[in-house]
């Protein structure tokens, strides 16, 4: 292995390490370990890897969605509002429509953002804006529903976790994977890496960047219907998507992916996830008040940017 | 011979804003030959290729390819008509192994390999793009290229900086696909090698085909004539003081610089009050020279001597407090555009204010108004500098170090896409530094204003000083031969 292919297996190493040594501290903490703590663990981590997993798409291909979290809120609201009260048939139906229309929401921001040449921050910090305040328009108070039967396929029940572990793999299978492997997923990295030289090599990169936040538009779409299986009602608040939109970001950065564009995957970001979840649980068991952890989570994200930038600067360049 | 072209390029014209790349250029190319594409820096001939290739698109003119109309809107579509560039920079993604750049473009991978073999090279597909060495790099490129097997094979450039095992490959599958009744355009500064591959060779010069012939023993002078064009009537003179009998002592002096992948052992020493200019062909080494010695990046071995005292940079501030300072070549890294002409000017006078103090309104104002006055910045547009002309901008670039100060004057292309009055301008400043007792290194992309504006020239040829000359012999032709590496004095 090359010095560079080693240090992006060194990161993903590191990462898995962390996660399992948080993971047995805080099985260590709990009075006994089984497989309802085992879905508890799944459930608390999926919508947040969910969407670290979009968010982490959109950064390797050069742009970056703050608006991540409120298209998951919007999900979340519609489908909690819509779903409830309904039969199992109705709220599958319902579900694959929101799924469309997370992917088209994603589509349009990156048709915005393609289209006015306007950086993705700016765009995606007004397209949060706008869709927390229709998610407010469409259910102003946290409420709604959804068929218990469908719940049950997507969060499990009791000690069953094998239904939120599908949801967690399932996308990497089928929507990672194959997008790694496809020309589009070339195109992904190519944009993100130098976008002069993907052009030069024949790479659409307006329809690739619109691709991209529709695929993020996808994962956002299911992690707000995942919120609704899990949780059984939805929140429109700003201060939720505000929150899920920079842990989508903590988690594809601490899951190795670069803020430059061009380096990382989606697994990382998953184990990320778990890391992400685990500091504020073990600090809890402590007793700690759970703002503390965040003082945890920024430092170590903090940390990790500092050791990334300070091995990337192994060229002559004194910039 | 018209009926059968491959390639017919009529009245091609690009602008970029006011600046005119190409005005009026036609360029033929028959199948089965060599044709070289040649001229001066800034004659036109990236834009023109970037047009061929569907990177950008011209704004009149018609291309005919077979004898049929065709606009190329994107670099796949052209690659999908037959014509596959390798540009001078390798357009493979960094990041990403060779084995993905290629499904990028659709290349078959074990036609890939095997073309690659047949260079007698071999790689491992998996190796990441940004690791493997630049020569090796160009090759992938071109095998990638060859693959599609193209009717058109675009080479900017390709033998720069290629090892000569390598450099002559490429020519023996360029002439290959002669055989094969393909053809190939070939750009390239290294004249000899024209001379002996290429059938035929267009020169442009200011985005004009001036003339097109077919290669010969001793076609060099003819090209080297056609990129110069007519002599320029001679500008004015301006008075010197520094003569090279001068003895006058060494301001700076730098001893065995190498670095990058470009620059290899350059030593050079600059006098007090003198004007050295520094000629290159495009991607010698003297961006990253002039880089060196403003602080900004790191020479991998050699030493710089200020006044005798050797010394090192880590920060441009160092290279600022010894009294040297650049003057970048592109404008727009050098300037805050937003903001105005004043606080631009003022912008590196923090040595003579205190870090915490309040900045000194009266004096700052009078030390700017000085500057404005002797650089003749026009004014109108002070608010914010980006409305100002590019003339106008450049001179509040060489005038921050006026209110600065400094010993040493790192000018990198000052006079680039400016006009001819305020070119002089900008040349008497420098002269007037120089009369001063300062010193000036000067890199222009225009050759003939080397003789009219410097004490002493060196030549870089591939990381190296090919040549040092004395003004009386900085003529174009030496200049020019020399930059080429068809001289050399060292």
């Amino acid at each position: 292995m090359t010095f560079t292919q080693w240090r992006r297996q060194s990161w993903n190493i590191a990462i898995i390490v962390l996660a399992i040594g948080l993971g047995l501290w805080r099985i260590n903490q709990l009075p006994q370990f089984g497989a309802y703590e085992a879905r508890t663990f799944i459930l608390g981590i999926l919508p947040i890897a969910l969407l670290s997993m979009g968010q982490a798409l959109i950064i390797i291909g050069g742009g970056i969605n703050l608006a991540i979290g409120a298209e998951a809120v919007l999900i979340n609201v519609l489908s909690a509002k819509f779903m409830e009260g309904t039969d199992f048939k109705t709220s599958v139906i319902l579900a694959i429509v929101f799924l469309l229309l997370g992917t088209g929401v994603g589509a349009l921001t990156g048709w915005i953002i393609s289209t006015s040449g306007i950086a993705d921050i700016v765009v995606t910090l007004a397209t949060s804006f706008l869709l927390v305040g229709v998610a407010m328009f469409v259910m102003p108070q946290p409420g709604g529903g959804i068929n218990q039967s469908l719940a049950n396929l997507i969060a499990g029940n009791d000690s069953n976790f094998l239904p939120p572990l599908v949801w967690l793999i399932l996308p990497i299978v089928l929507i990672w994977i194959p997008l790694y492997r496809s020309r589009l997923g070339v195109a992904m990295y190519a944009i993100g890496s130098n976008k002069d030289a993907a052009f030069l090599s024949g790479v659409n990169v307006n329809l690739t960047r619109v691709e991209l936040y529709a695929i993020g538009g996808l994962f956002a779409a299911l992690s707000g219907i995942v919120t609704t299986g899990v949780t059984l009602s939805s929140s429109p608040f700003a201060n939720i998507s505000n929150t899920a939109t920079l842990n989508s970001v903590a988690g594809a950065v601490l899951g190795g992916v670069s803020l430059a564009g061009g380096v990382g995957g989606l697994v990382g970001p998953v184990i990320a996830s778990l890391v992400l979840f685990f500091i504020p649980t073990i600090l809890l068991g402590f007793g700690i008040d759970p703002s503390y952890s965040q003082i945890v989570t920024g430092a170590l994200t903090i940390i990790v940017v500092l050791l990334g930038g300070i091995l990337r600067r192994r060229t002559g360049k004194i910039k | 011979m018209a009926e059968n072209s491959l390639l017919r390029i009529s009245s091609i014209a690009k602008s970029y804003g006011p600046v005119i790349a190409l005005k009026n250029a036609n360029f033929e190319v028959q199948p089965g030959e060599i044709h070289a594409l040649l001229g001066a820096n800034g004659a036109g001939k990236s834009t023109l290729v970037k047009i061929l290739t569907g990177v950008i698109t011209s704004d009149s003119g018609t291309i005919e390819l077979h004898g049929k109309p065709i606009r190329f809107t994107s670099p796949d579509q052209a690659r999908k008509n037959g014509i596959a560039p390798v540009f001078q920079d390798p357009a493979l993604i960094p990041d990403v192994s060779i084995r993905r750049n290629l499904i990028l473009t659709g290349t078959h991978e074990a036609r890939f390999v095997s073309e690659l073999a047949a260079m007698g090279l071999s790689i491992n597909l998996n190796e990441t793009a940004g690791n493997i060495e630049l020569p090796i790099l160009r090759m992938i490129d071109l095998a990638r290229a060859l693959t599609h097997d193209p009717e058109l094979l675009i080479l900017d450039e390709i033998t720069a900086a290629l090892p000569v095992d390598l450099a002559d490959k490429v020519i023996s599958i360029m002439n290959d696909q002669k055989t094969k009744g393909k053809s190939v355009v070939f750009i390239s500064h290294r004249l000899a090698e024209i001379e002996e591959i290429c059938d035929r060779a267009t020169v442009l010069r200011d985005g004009i085909d001036v003339d097109t012939f077919i290669t010969t023993k001793g076609s060099e002078e003819r090209i080297v004539a056609s990129m110069l064009g007519e002599k320029n009537a001679a500008a004015r003179t301006l008075t010197r003081n520094f003569t090279s009998e001068s003895q006058s002592s060494i301001q700076v002096e730098i001893r065995n610089i190498s670095g990058g992948k470009t620059l290899s052992d350059v030593s050079f020493s600059i006098k007090q009050g003198e004007v050295l200019g520094v000629a290159a062909l495009e991607g010698q080494g003297q961006n990253l020279l002039f880089e060196i010695l403003a602080g900004e990046a790191k020479p991998t071995s050699g030493e710089i001597i200020v006044k005798g005292e050797k010394v090192k940079f880590s920060h441009p501030k160092d290279a600022i407090q010894l009294g040297i300072s650049l003057v970048p070549g592109d404008r727009k890294t050098a300037l805050l555009s937003q903001r105005s002409i004043r606080e631009n000017l003022a912008l590196t006078r923090f040595r003579g204010v205190l870090k915490w103090g309040k900045i000194k309104t009266k004096e700052e104002e009078r030390s700017v108004d000085n500057a404005v006055a002797a650089l003749q910045i026009d004014t109108r547009a002070k608010s914010q500098v980006k409305r100002l002309s590019g003339g106008n901008q450049q001179k509040v670039t060489i005038g921050r170090w006026v209110t600065t100060g400094f010993d040493l004057l790192l000018c990198f292309d000052p006079t680039r896409g400016i006009d001819v009055g305020t070119k002089q301008q900008i040349y008497e400043l420098i002269r007037g530094f120089a009369n001063e007792g300062k010193s000036v290194l000067l890199f222009t992309s225009e050759l003939r204003e080397i003789q009219m504006s410097c004490d002493r020239a060196i030549v870089i040829y591939e990381g190296k000083v090919q040549a040092t000359l004395p003004i009386n012999e900085c003529n174009e032709e030496n200049l020019m031969n020399a930059a080429h590496g068809l001289v050399s004095n060292q």
